[in-house]
């Protein structure tokens, strides 16, 4: 009975989990990220393209896990990553920003352009 | 007027210094195989693949070796702050931090750069 009860628990917390997770991704909407992203892509949409200072290649975020678009956007907004445009680009974004810029970018798949 | 022979060995001589020069950078760069021995801890969290195993893990597989060294840099001195990976970061040595980025760098993912 106990273990029967402990069963339900677990699948009950289990659909209780997806639906939450679910609730927090409802918000991203890849057209409207497409358009937030234009400002990203002037470096983010050039392959190869170098930061300066230190000197190492801006990173690949087409086709990057939509959670983690969401943590890195949200940790240059409150300065726990340290890069000077990305930190005055992640202050002008909202939460829905932020969701619609992450939709839109892990939408991307390469070779499926 | 330069003789012939003089010509070649000095043409030679320049080509051996730039494949010297070349080979020398290789070297000072990642070794990926070295790096898949040194991913024993990774692999929890981005996966075997460098795809990540869940969706808060970044997919590393075809990221720029530069910017996952610049990445790996920063959690370790802690300009960039992330309990999990400052903790990994730290006992990472230069060589080290080179290796896994090109161990990742050299895989294929969907990862890649949307156009304008």
């Amino acid at each position: 009975m106990r273990r029967q009860l402990l069963s339900i628990t677990k699948k009950f917390g289990c659909l209780a989990g997806m639906l939450v997770f679910s609730a927090a991704f409802a918000g991203g909407d890849v057209g409207s990220g497409r358009v937030k992203a234009e400002a990203c892509l002037g470096c983010h949409g050039i392959a190869g393209y170098r930061n300066a200072y230190p000197s190492y290649r801006v990173p690949k975020v087409g086709g990057q896990s939509e959670t983690y678009l969401i943590a890195a956007l949200n940790a240059y907004r409150s300065g726990d990553r340290d890069h000077p445009t990305m930190r005055a680009q992640g202050a002008t974004l909202s939460d829905q920003d932020i969701a619609d810029i992450a939709a839109y970018l892990a939408s991307y798949a390469a070779g499926k352009e | 007027m330069m003789s012939r022979s003089k010509m070649l060995v000095i043409s030679t001589g320049a080509m051996m210094c730039f494949a010297l020069g070349y080979s020398a950078q290789a070297t000072a760069g990642g070794n990926p195989a070295q790096g898949q021995k040194k991913s024993a801890t990774c692999v929890a969290c981005h996966g075997e693949n460098g795809l990540g195993t869940a969706p808060e893990f970044p997919v590393l597989a075809g990221q720029y070796a530069s910017y996952l060294e610049h990445a790996l840099t920063q959690y370790k001195n802690g300009t960039r702050k992330n309990a999990i990976m400052a903790g990994f970061a730290v006992g990472l040595s230069e060589q080290d931090i080179k290796d896994l980025a090109a161990y990742y760098a050299a895989m294929t993912s969907q990862l890649g750069t949307p156009k304008p």
